[in-house]
């Protein structure tokens, strides 16, 4: 493939590099991948065809790059996506997140830059290496990269030598903690005070706009904790634009859904996951997420906007164009967790600039991204109620009427439970009865020595997590995998005494009491040598064997026999047609788990895919939809878990290769010098982070 | 360049050998890959020292009765106090950590051992003070979660060295005999 006309050419198009290049932004039509999701509309989609049905198989690792010496212990779940952008792969990784430029060829290491933050790395919200980093230019040579630091600093460096940018805030960092408050409006403190992000910025035109996000919400110690905002700077100078109080101040739309002048008390409803913008219409698109806390709304009566809402604003002022609140008074978790996909569609004859938002819920809400109307109606319908005391739910939530969902969104009995054998589903029952079941909507409840709790599926790990979903644009159709065997138990309990200001925490009475923490809490480089705060009440012995798995509350096995008390698919791949607004197809993602294939009692059984558990990222190509197994199996092959090519018609298998650990971040491709790579992060287990690229051999 | 393909049983791919696929973790092994680039006259060796490794680990895995109710008891208590805030009291895992019991935990150690997992959770556990448990509560951390896991306890403690965890093979139950 590599031939001397190729390399004559890309050595005179690096010379004219410098006086061109500005005149062509970056963009996967030039094989790079110069954004998070591929592009600033979400769509995870390179027309790269390469690598195809014919060849997949015969993919070669052509790299690694092993992110353990990027902080001082190796990291175990690396969740980034790098990009490739003018010939270099940026990305972050390890437990300090530093950001490495690596050469797309060879993964050889171009620069790394880190910083140490100390304390206020160790007990930030959100730790460990991130999702990666941005991209900016000024077409004329400026070219930057541009990233959040576990303390929550934004940081600019200089693209070609890694060093920040000294014209950039203060010597290249701005202090995304400035401006931050709890309450009506009090700054929180710069080391100490609660704010972090995961997400990359998102960089469109000389803008970078910054979301934020804070502690898990189950078993928080006030309800008054840091507020969510999204804010957008100059990427030239750093220099705060615009601020979108994702709690809206009183004077501000939607102030009155916070009832008894709730929005002074209560906090989070951040934007944790990527946005999305279209350039032309200047409109960004926000999806936030719940409020403080995630079960509970006891404190905060009225729909919390914009808690669990899709906000249109203006890229250049940040004000609100329109919302949709997809939750109303949000205590399940369902924050909003995906990028919103911008796509030209064509509904019975009628073109719509229109956004899809994939979900936890396994909902694909569809609006016209310019007035905020859904595609096709969504409907308000009546909800269960809930008692926990002070809790007010919404009577309605919103359903749209198309597409239909593409997971499992409750638990069905006894539909949904496992049935393998009659037995298996005779325990699965007796499961289940000590739990509250019911439809979408249910709501949490309190647990005590009788009924454990609410029984949810599809809520807090539900559908479609972080890494999102990916569009191709030429045939309109989504491609999203969603988890739909997360039973996510949801009990309700009074915090011991001096705890908490919020009357319910997640738990149960008369049990243990235990701290929830966020993603990777205390796994950052500095990490402290104490113990942080002491669990309230002492810690009894659980009973060693004889106790299967249980849900939060505690107790309650939620496994039949070490399998999952839910039937399969355990996940699925779904291609949803966003011009029909239905689906084209579904498949079990992934393979088969070894536990049930091996399962003494199964012996015998013919048992189709299963699929596994997770909620994973994909990429979109020409003709391909390619994603890695979340889990590791070993009965068809090698020890490992598989990177699989999925047919985009028909959601046929088509290839598959071998990865030594599970996808922890989602792949993305790009294409330097004639040759096509896939670039994934694998972790997990014993096995600690890594990038891996993919390519044909010569 | 020689490539040496192999097919797996009812395997849909061919894997290549070039790769190395199955590269340990730091400070982590894992039983021999069937990835490593293999040069031709040392493949009867391979298969010998495959074979003498198989049987060298045949002798126990966590089926055998690896450790004692006592000790699985005191790592009961240090689970609860070190480990549930994260994980679950009952081991289901939460948000941002995987279970710990059950068919995902198992489908992810299956073909590891125990001295993989031990040095997993010396390594990079509890999370917010990594490395300062000692070797005899990990241990016991580690009987509680095969206990957890419904792997029978026997008459001796589990082991504290790494090397001699690395004899026990997790896997799934052996046809009964």
């Amino acid at each position: 493939m590599h031939s001397k006309r190729s390399s004559l050419a890309i050595a005179a198009g690096m010379a004219a590099l410098a006086a061109a290049a500005w005149a062509q932004q970056p963009s996967t039509k030039n094989g790079e991948w110069p954004y998070y999701t591929a592009d600033l509309k979400g769509s995870k989609y390179s027309p790269l065809d390469q690598i195809n049905a014919q060849n997949f198989s015969k993919l070669e690792v052509a790299w690694r790059y092993k992110t353990d010496n990027l902080g001082p212990r190796p990291e175990y779940k690396l969740e980034g996506t790098p990009l490739m952008v003018k010939g270099v792969l940026y990305t972050t990784g390890g437990t300090r997140r530093s950001v490495v430029a690596l050469d797309p060829k060879t993964g050889e290491v171009n620069w790394v830059y880190s910083l140490r933050e100390g304390n206020r790395a160790a007990i930030a919200p959100r730790q460990l290496s991130g999702r990666g980093v941005s991209y900016w230019t000024d077409g004329k040579g400026d070219d930057r990269v541009v990233f959040v630091t576990t303390g929550y600093r934004l940081i600019s460096l200089n693209a070609h030598t890694g060093q920040p940018i000294p014209s950039f805030g203060k010597n290249g960092i701005v202090d995304l903690k400035e401006g931050m408050v709890t309450g009506t409006g009090q700054q929180i403190d710069l080391e100490t005070g609660e704010a972090g992000l995961h997400a990359t910025p998102l960089v469109v035109k000389d803008v970078i706009i910054v979301g934020s996000s804070f502690k898990e919400g189950m078993t928080v110690v006030t309800h008054s904790n840091t507020k969510g905002l999204v804010r957008a700077y100059d990427a030239h100078t750093g220099k705060l634009l615009w601020t979108f109080n994702t709690i809206p101040r009183p004077g501000e739309f939607g102030n009155d859904t916070w009832e008894n002048g709730s929005w002074a008390t209560n906090g989070n409803t951040g934007v944790w996951t990527q946005m999305t913008v279209d350039e032309d219409l200047g409109l960004v698109y926000l999806p936030v997420e719940s409020p403080t806390s995630d079960f509970y709304g006891g404190h905060r009566p009225g729909d919390n906007l914009f808690g669990e809402s899709l906000v249109c604003v203006d890229l250049k002022t940040g004000k609100r164009k329109w919302h949709y609140q997809v939750v109303h008074h949000p205590i399940w978790d369902y924050d909003l967790s995906s990028a919103p996909i911008l796509a030209d569609i064509n509904v019975g004859g009628r073109l719509i600039k229109a956004v899809a938002l994939p979900s936890k819920e396994s909902f694909l809400y569809v609006f016209d991204r310019v007035t905020g109307q859904p595609v096709w109606p969504i409907e308000e319908r009546p909800v269960p109620q809930s008692d926990v005391p002070g809790e007010k739910t919404s009577p309605t939530q919103p359903f749209p009427t198309k597409p239909p969902a593409y997971g499992r969104q409750f638990l069905k009995i006894p539909d949904d439970l496992i049935d393998f054998t009659p037995e298996m589903r005779a325990q699965a029952k007796d499961s289940v009865a000590r739990y509250r079941t019911g439809p979408m909507f249910l709501p949490p409840s309190v647990g005590d020595d009788k009924i454990i709790g609410s029984l949810t599926l599809g809520t807090a790990s539900g559908g479609t997590n972080w890494p999102g979903a990916g569009y191709d644009p030429e045939t309109h159709i989504v491609y999203a995998e969603a988890n739909q065997s997360a039973l996510f138990p949801i009990s309700m309990r009074t915090p011991p005494e001096g705890f908490s200001d919020i009357r319910y925490v997640m738990g149960r009475n008369g049990t243990d009491f235990r701290v929830s923490e966020g993603p990777g809490f205390g796994t950052a480089a500095d990490a402290p040598q104490a113990q942080r705060r002491p669990v309230a009440a002492p810690a009894a012995p659980a009973a060693p064997a004889g106790r299967g798995g249980g849900g939060g509350g505690g107790g309650g096995a939620l496994t039949v026999q070490g399998l999952s008390l839910v039937k399969p698919p355990y996940a699925v791949i779904s291609a949803i047609n966003l011009d029909r607004g239905d689906l084209q197809w579904q498949v079990p993602y992934g393979e088969t788990p070894d536990v049930v294939r091996n399962h003494p009692a199964l012996k015998g059984l013919n048992i189709t895919n299963t699929g596994q558990a997770g909620s994973v990222g994909l990429v979109v190509t020409k003709t391909l939809v390619i994603l890695g197994d979340s889990q590791i199996t070993s009965v068809t092959h090698p020890r490992g878990a598989m990177l699989r090519a999925y047919d985009k018609a028909t959601g046929k298998e088509v290839g598959a290769k071998l990865m030594p650990a599970p996808q922890s971040g989602s792949p993305m491709t790009y294409m330097v010098d004639g040759k096509q790579y896939i670039v994934i992060a694998v972790s997990g287990g014993a096995y600690s982070g890594e990038y891996i690229a993919y390519a044909l051999p010569e | 360049m020689s490539t040496l393909h192999t097919r797996f049983r009812n395997s849909r791919t061919r894997f290549r050998s070039r790769e190395g696929g199955l590269q340990p973790a730091r400070g982590l092994s894992l039983a021999p890959s069937c990835g490593t680039k293999v040069p031709r006259g040392l493949k009867p060796a391979l298969v010998l020292l495959s074979a003498a490794l198989l049987l060298g680990q045949s002798g126990r895995s966590v089926w055998d009765g690896v450790y004692t109710t006592e000790q699985a008891t005191r790592g009961s208590a240090l689970y609860s106090s070190r480990c549930a805030s994260c994980h679950g009291t009952v081991l289901t895992g939460g948000e941002s950590a995987p279970p710990l019991a059950g068919g995902e935990f198992l489908s992810n150690w299956y073909g590891l051992t125990a001295g993989d997992l031990f040095d997993r959770i010396r390594i990079s556990m509890p999370a917010d003070r990594p490395g300062s448990l000692k070797r005899d509560e990990v241990a016991d951390i580690l009987a509680f979660v095969l206990s957890m896991n419904q792997f029978p306890a026997g008459k001796t403690d589990l082991e504290r060295e790494t090397e001699a965890l690395k004899q026990i093979r997790i896997e799934p139950r052996p046809e009964q005999k």
